[in-house]
C-alpha cells in the first residue's frame, strides 16, 4: 500500500492540504490559479522543501533534500515546458542523461537506445514511428507523449503531470489521456494537474479541489457531477462560510 | 486496462514526409556547402592555372590545418549556443611561448606539453567565468582575447622569435608522411575525432542538449556547467594545436600571428550549419566549411586578386551564412528557432 500524505503548519502558499493517492489510482488535482496545486506537486518531487509536515511514502515517512531524492524513490514529474531537448532525436530525449553505453562508457549504444526507445514506445502504445527524427519536429501531443515516455522509463510509482494537455489539439489530448490510462494500468499512480475538467473525468479515480493552500474536497470522480465540481472550485463564498460554521 | 489504439491516436503520427522534412532540414545547410564547394573547385580549377595540381592542393590542406583544427572545437562551444573569441590571441600566444622556450633550451617534448597545457588553462579561465559565473561568453572571450594578445606583444616586445629548424618539433609544421603534410594529416584526424565525440559519446550528446534546452538536460541530472566548461577547454588547446602548427611551419613565434584568426574559425563552423543560437551542428559542415574557406583563399591568390580581398570576401561569407543560417534553413521541418 503506497500511502502520501503531507501536512504542514500555517504556510502562507500551503496551508496544511492533506493528500492520498493509492497505487495505480489516477487523482486529478484541480483549483484557481494560485491554489497551491504547483507548489504541492513540487514539495513532492522534491524541488521544494516545506517549512513543516510530513510525506508518506509506501508507508515510510520520506524527506526531500533535492529533486533526485525524490527521484530515487520513485516520484517522477513531468514539468509544464516539457522539458525536452527540441533539436535531440526522440531517443536521445527518453534516456538524456542515462544513454546506454558502450567501449567502457566511452560511447553512446545507439542501436540498443534506439531498440529501447522502441520498446518503451511500444508498450506504452506511443504512436511515433520513428525514434530517430529530432523531437521539435513532432506535433505537441508527441512530444509531450515522448516527455512523459521519459519519466516512465525511469520506472515510477508515482507520476506527477503538470498540465500536460495544455495547447493541445484535440485529437492529441486524446493521445495523452490513453498514455495516462496505460500508465495507470501498470501499477504507476498518477496525479494529473489540469485546467481541463473535462479530461479528469475521462482518466480520474478521484477528484482533489485545492483553494488557498488546502484541499478543500476530495471526490469520487465516478459519481461527482461537472457542476459539483465547478462550484467546488469557484464557490469559495460558500465554502468559507461552511468553514466558519465549523 | 490497457489502452486500444484508436483512430484518433493514429492520426498524429508521424508521416515518411515529415521525417524526410526533418532529415532534409537538419543536413539542407551541409548539402548546400558541399555544393558551393563542388562548384568552386570547378570554378578554379578551369581558372587558375595552377590549382588543381597535387602540389597545391596538399599545400591548400597545410594552410587551412590549423582552422580546421580550431573550428573543430569551435563547432562544440557553438553547439552550446556559446562563442570564443580568443582563440586567435591564444595562437599567437602559445607560438611565440614556443619559440621563447625553445631560445632558452627547454627540451621540445616538454615545451609542446607545457604550450598545450597552457592552451588548456586559458580554455578552463573562459570556460569558469561564462560557465560556472554565468558571464556572456562573448564578453569573457573578448577580454580574454585582449589580455592574450597583450601577454604575446609583452613576452615578444613584438619580434618574431626564430625556431632552430634541426629541431624534431619543426616536423609538426612542415614534416611529410608519404608526401601528406603533417598538419593536414593531424586536422583530419582531429576532425575525425571531433565527429566522433560529437556524434557518438554522451558528451557530445550533452553538448547539443546544452545548447538546446540546458534546463532539461541540468533536471536530466546532468552536470551542465561542467560540460559548458569543458567545450571552452577545447577550443584553449585546439587554439594551442594551431599555435604550434603554424610556429613550427614558419619556424618562428610571432605575436601578430592567428589576428582575425576567430572570425575564420566562426565563419569555418557557422558555414558549415552549425546554429549559431547552439543545439544544432554539423561536423562534416564545419571541415566543408574550412575547406571551402581555404580554397576560397588559396584560389583567389592564384588569380592573382589582391589578398586584402580574401578578408572582404571572408567577412561577406559570413554575414551571408549567418542570413541563410537564420532566414533560410530555418524553414525546413524541424528547426524552431
Amino acid at each position: 500500500m503506497r500511502d502520501i500524505r503531507k501536512r504542514y503548519g500555517m504556510v502562507d502558499a500551503l496551508r496544511g492540504p492533506t493528500l492520498r493517492v493509492g497505487p495505480g489510482e489516477v487523482v486529478g488535482l484541480v483549483g484557481d490559479n494560485a491554489a497551491g496545486k504547483s507548489t504541492l506537486m513540487k514539495v513532492l518531487a522534491g524541488a521544494v522543501v516545506p517549512d513543516s509536515g510530513e510525506i508518506v511514502f509506501d508507508g515510510r515517512p520520506v524527506a526531500f533534500a533535492s529533486p533526485k531524492d525524490a527521484r530515487e524513490l520513485g516520484i517522477e514529474m513531468v514539468y509544464q515546458d516539457l522539458a525536452l531537448c527540441d533539436d535531440i532525436d526522440v531517443a536521445g530525449n527518453l534516456f538524456l542523461g542515462r544513454e546506454p553505453r558502450k567501449a567502457g562508457g566511452m560511447m553512446l549504444d545507439l542501436s540498443k537506445m534506439h531498440a529501447d526507445a522502441r520498446r518503451h514506445l511500444d508498450a506504452l502504445n506511443i504512436r511515433i514511428p520513428l525514434t530517430d527524427i529530432p523531437v521539435g519536429g513532432l506535433s505537441g501531443g508527441q512530444r509531450q507523449a515522448v516527455a512523459i515516455a521519459r519519466a516512465v522509463t525511469f520506472g515510477p510509482k508515482l507520476l506527477i503531470l503538470d498540465e500536460p494537455t495544455a495547447a493541445l489539439a484535440v485529437a492529441e489530448v486524446e493521445t495523452v489521456l490513453e498514455l495516462i490510462k496505460t500508465v495507470s494500468a501498470q501499477d504507476v499512480s498518477v496525479i494529473l494537474i489540469t485546467h481541463r475538467l473535462q479530461d479528469l473525468f475521462r482518466v480520474c479515480d478521484r477528484l482533489c479541489v485545492m483553494y488557498e493552500g488546502t484541499v478543500r474536497a476530495d471526490l469520487d470522480a465516478r459519481n461527482t457531477s461537472l457542476e459539483r465540481l465547478v462550484s467546488e472550485i469557484v464557490a469559495h463564498d460558500e465554502g468559507e462560510k461552511e468553514g466558519e460554521r465549523r | 486496462m490497457t489502452a486500444t489504439r484508436t483512430g484518433t491516436s493514429q492520426r498524429v503520427v508521424t508521416t515518411r514526409s515529415a521525417r524526410a522534412n526533418a532529415h532534409i532540414g537538419r543536413h539542407a545547410q551541409t548539402i548546400a556547402i558541399a555544393v558551393v564547394l563542388v562548384v568552386l573547385l570547378i570554378f578554379f580549377a578551369f581558372s587558375a592555372d595552377r590549382f588543381a595540381t597535387t602540389g597545391n592542393i596538399l599545400n591548400l590542406l597545410r594552410q587551412i590545418a590549423p582552422t580546421l583544427v580550431v573550428a573543430t572545437a569551435m563547432t562544440f562551444v557553438i553547439s552550446t549556443s556559446g562563442i570564443d573569441l580568443s582563440v586567435g590571441s591564444t595562437v599567437a600566444l602559445s607560438g611565440s611561448l614556443l619559440a621563447i622556450v625553445l631560445q632558452h633550451g627547454w627540451n621540445p617534448t616538454l615545451a609542446l606539453v607545457a604550450i598545450l597545457a597552457l592552451g588548456a588553462l586559458i580554455g578552463f579561465v573562459n570556460g569558469w567565468f561564462s560557465s560556472y559565473q554565468n558571464i556572456p561568453p562573448f564578453i569573457v572571450t573578448l577580454a580574454m582575447l585582449s589580455i592574450m594578445r597583450g601577454t604575446a606583444l609583452r613576452a615578444t616586445e613584438g619580434y618574431s622569435t626564430p625556431i632552430d629548424g634541426e629541431l624534431w618539433i619543426v616536423q609538426i609544421g612542415q614534416g611529410r608522411i608519404a608526401g601528406v603534410p603533417v598538419p593536414a594529416i593531424l586536422a583530419v584526424i582531429i576532425a575525425l575525432v571531433g565527429w566522433l565525440v560529437l556524434t557518438r559519446t554522451p558528451f557530445g550528446r550533452y553538448v547539443i542538449g546544452l545548447g538546446s534546452n540546458g534546463e532539461s538536460l541540468r533536471r536530466a541530472g546532468v552536470n551542465t556547467r561542467k560540460v559548458g566548461l569543458t567545450v571552452y577547454v577545447l577550443t584553449g588547446l585546439a587554439a594551442a594545436v594551431a599555435g604550434v602548427l603554424i610556429a613550427t611551419r614558419l619556424s618562428s613565434g610571432s605575436s601578430n600571428a592567428g589576428s582575425g584568426f576567430e572570425l575564420e574559425v566562426i565563419t569555418a563552423v557557422v558555414l558549415g550549419g552549425t546554429s549559431l543560437f547552439g543545439g544544432r551542428a554539423s561536423m562534416l559542415g564545419t571541415i566543408l566549411g574550412a575547406l571551402t574557406l581555404g580554397v576560397i583563399a588559396n584560389g583567389l591568390v592564384l588569380l592573382h586578386v589582391s589578398p586584402f580581398y580574401v578578408q572582404i570576401v571572408q567577412g561577406g561569407i559570413l554575414l551571408l551564412a549567418i542570413f541563410a543560417n537564420s532566414k533560410v534553413w530555418a524553414k525546413f521541418g524541424a528547426i524552431r528557432k
